[in-house]
């Protein structure tokens, strides 16, 4: 839409509804998958089935997703999330098998994290290098460095009676009958929404991503804001990591890139169906939400595992269309 | 000049700037800095491999960098086509499984005893679809590239399953005898292909008006509107042709492996690596389709190297990782020194 084009002495009420549509797209969305779940299948709207959705299916996607969002929020996009997310699991596993405390293991675990994270930020705010390149050579060269450490491949197992009490607890326990996952899920959509919606950095990382001219002329310091966001991206993959590994109490090798194009998918569908047109948390958590239930709901129908794949993607391709069909129409794109 | 007319496109050059001194030295100082890194991996491996720079060998490697090439310049397409921001601007993630579904047709239809006349046409129609389904959704519903392009993927990716139970369909017929075989100075007739393919399409996109209208509509879009060129049509013409790769390289495939395997999205990162790179073979570090072939054999010299001097192919990775971290920040650096 040109600036020329004058506005619409009244709103008609086509307009509005597509105005509508945008702005509760994903919301509508999920309504509609959720509800044709439920009637296709028996065993969907089970509190245990609603129950595995979040904890099998969202958690991880989620908090990997967020990570992603604030690399796409500062204008970028970090496709080592998954690097940062096995790095963080071998040093994790390693350590405990080490016989280290759970503690310190977790804790280098997060720092091999922020270390995936930094060596983008280097590349990135220091040299200059385009996002999705400076994280595309991460993701090969980290391939080829787990490769090294694991003798080509090899996962490594804890023993299933080695595995300390605490480790089994951030995988597996409950405090006062909530999963520990999807409570550290919680925890970092919850620190995520904060973060952009209350802090100085959160504002200034989106003034980054949509108008970084602008940031640079009012004297911010861009580039140290895109250091701390891919180094914080990095941190946040290697939580999805560390509960990764303390779930299947295994490091496999190369397992965390699974979760990137979903995480993107989800980041993007949130932006996309958000009425802005902005990454938020909000969006992102929907968006990883409706991955989660088709990906599950699918499972549930009679449908062959290969067409699922079929499904999700269509699924998605929908959704995006829709969305961006009634954008077109409301005049918002 | 004369040795620079190989990289450079006569037909583009004309719509260049007026050339920037600085500009000029450090692209020349990349891109011969890049030949010279290339032509030093040559050289050191034929220093430690004696096989290394036997005629059979150069072959083997064109032969074998065949299928990635093939996909690698029909994602160049795309780049050129799409602009340089990888996000809003041109990219093809569904090649790679558009090349898996390709070549499961293929294997397939050979298997339900059709000719291969018919499996090439439904092969390479196939590739069409997909790009097609691409072009609409960007061009038509305005869905970004990364976006459309990454849901595709799923859908070709999972169809291909669907058609295959994820199993490996083995195909041979005369024609892929023929693909599959070696002339009589042993270089695989896929070398011959990759060179084929890539002569076409430099011709088509570094030497004629089409291809000029193809980088205005990627570089300077406004200006491309501006002066009337068909935006929309340019676009999902270079979506197309990027799916029509994607078959051709499936064809290519089922010749190479006797049959369509599984696993076809493992070479998605890897081509795009390859295009990308390609752009530093480039006189103004712009993607072309010599840049890219020059790429792809590259990484073709750098795995068969590997093989022959026993180094693990798990370093492949690493390297190309290294490689393209190098090549950007060298780019970036230069470009900024310029400025």
């Amino acid at each position: 839409m040109s600036l020329q084009t004058p506005l619409p002495a009244t709103i008609g009420l086509p307009r509005l509804i597509a105005g509508g549509l945008v702005r509760y797209g994903l919301i509508l969305a999920l309504v509609a998958v959720f509800a044709a779940f439920s009637v296709a299948t028996p065993t969907f709207l089970t509190p245990a089935n609603l129950q595995s959705i979040l904890v099998n299916n969202f958690t991880l996607l989620a908090i990997v997703s967020i990570a992603m969002t604030f690399a796409v929020a500062s204008g970028g996009i970090d496709l080592s999330v998954g690097t940062a997310m096995d790095f963080a699991s071998f040093a994790f596993v390693s350590l405990v098998l080490a016989g280290q405390p759970v503690a310190v293991a977790a804790l280098a675990g997060l720092a091999a994290g922020a270390f995936v994270g930094a060596f983008n930020a280097l590349l990135i705010s220091r040299i200059g290098v385009s996002p999705f390149l400076a994280t595309l050579g991460t993701l090969f060269i980290g391939r080829s460095v787990q490769q090294l450490l694991t003798n080509g491949g090899n996962p490594v197992y804890l023993p299933p009676n080695g595995v300390p009490e605490a480790f089994r607890f951030l995988g597996h326990g409950t405090i006062a009958g909530f999963p520990v996952p999807l409570a550290a899920a919680i925890v970092v959509i919850a620190a995520a929404a904060v973060v952009f919606a209350r802090t100085r950095f959160g504002r200034v990382i989106l003034s980054i991503g949509i108008q970084p001219g602008v940031v640079r002329y009012s004297g911010i310091a861009a580039p140290a804001h895109v250091a701390v966001t891919f180094i914080l991206v990095g941190l946040i993959a290697a939580i999805a990591g560390l509960i990764l590994t303390a779930t299947v109490t295994t490091y496999i090798p190369s397992s965390g890139n699974a979760f990137l194009l979903n995480a993107i998918g989800a980041t993007f569908i949130g932006t996309t169906l958000s009425p802005l047109g902005r990454p938020n948390v909000g969006g992102t958590v929907l968006g990883a939400l409706l991955l989660s239930i088709v990906a599950n709901g699918l499972l549930l129908t009679d449908l062959n595992f290969y067409w699922q794949q079929v499904g999700t993607g269509t699924l998605i391709f929908a959704v995006l269309a829709l969305s961006f069909i009634n954008r077109k129409a409301a005049g918002t794109a | 000049m004369s040795a620079e007319v190989e990289f450079a496109p006569s037909g583009f050059s004309a719509a260049e700037p007026p050339p920037r001194p600085a500009g000029n030295i450090a692209a020349a100082a990349l891109r011969f800095g890049s030949l010279i890194a290339f032509a030093a991996i040559l050289i050191i491996f034929s220093l430690t491999a004696p096989y290394f720079l036997s005629i059979g060998n150069i072959g083997n490697v064109l032969g074998q960098s065949a299928i990635s090439g093939v996909l690698a310049i029909g994602l160049t397409i795309v780049l050129i086509a799409g602009g340089s921001n990888v996000v809003t601007g041109g990219i093809d993630l569904s090649l790679a499984a558009n090349m898996g579904l390709s070549a499961a047709v293929y294997a397939s239809l050979t298997q339900l005893g059709y000719g291969d006349a018919t499996a090439i046409a439904a092969a390479i129609l196939t590739g069409a679809l997909i790009g097609t389904v691409n072009a609409i959704a960007v061009v038509y519903a305005g869905i970004v590239p990364l976006l459309t392009t990454l849901a595709v993927m799923n859908v070709v990716a999972g169809l291909e399953l669907v058609l295959t139970g994820n199993t490996v369909l083995p195909a041979s017929t005369p024609f892929l005898s023929a693909l599959s075989a070696s002339d009589a100075f042993g270089i695989p007739v896929l070398a011959y292909v990759l060179l084929g393919f890539t002569a076409i399409t430099t011709a088509i996109v570094q030497y004629t008006p089409l291809g000029l209208c193809l980088y205005a509509v990627g570089e300077f879009p406004d200006a491309a509107r501006a002066a009337g060129l068909p935006l929309r049509r340019l676009l999902a013409g270079a979506f197309v042709a990027s799916g029509v790769s994607g078959g051709i390289a499936g064809i290519l495939s089922v010749s190479y492996l006797s049959g369509s395997t599984t696993g076809a999205g493992e070479m998605l990162l890897p081509v795009v690596v390859t295009a990308l790179l390609g752009s530093v073979f480039s006189r103004r570090l712009v993607p072309t389709i010599t840049g890219t072939l020059l790429s792809a054999l590259l990484v073709g010299f750098l795995v068969n190297g590997f093989q022959l001097l026993n180094i693990s192919s798990t370093l492949v990775s690493g390297v190309q990782g290294v490689l393209i971290l190098i090549v950007v920040s060298a780019t970036t650096l230069l470009r900024r020194q310029e400025a």
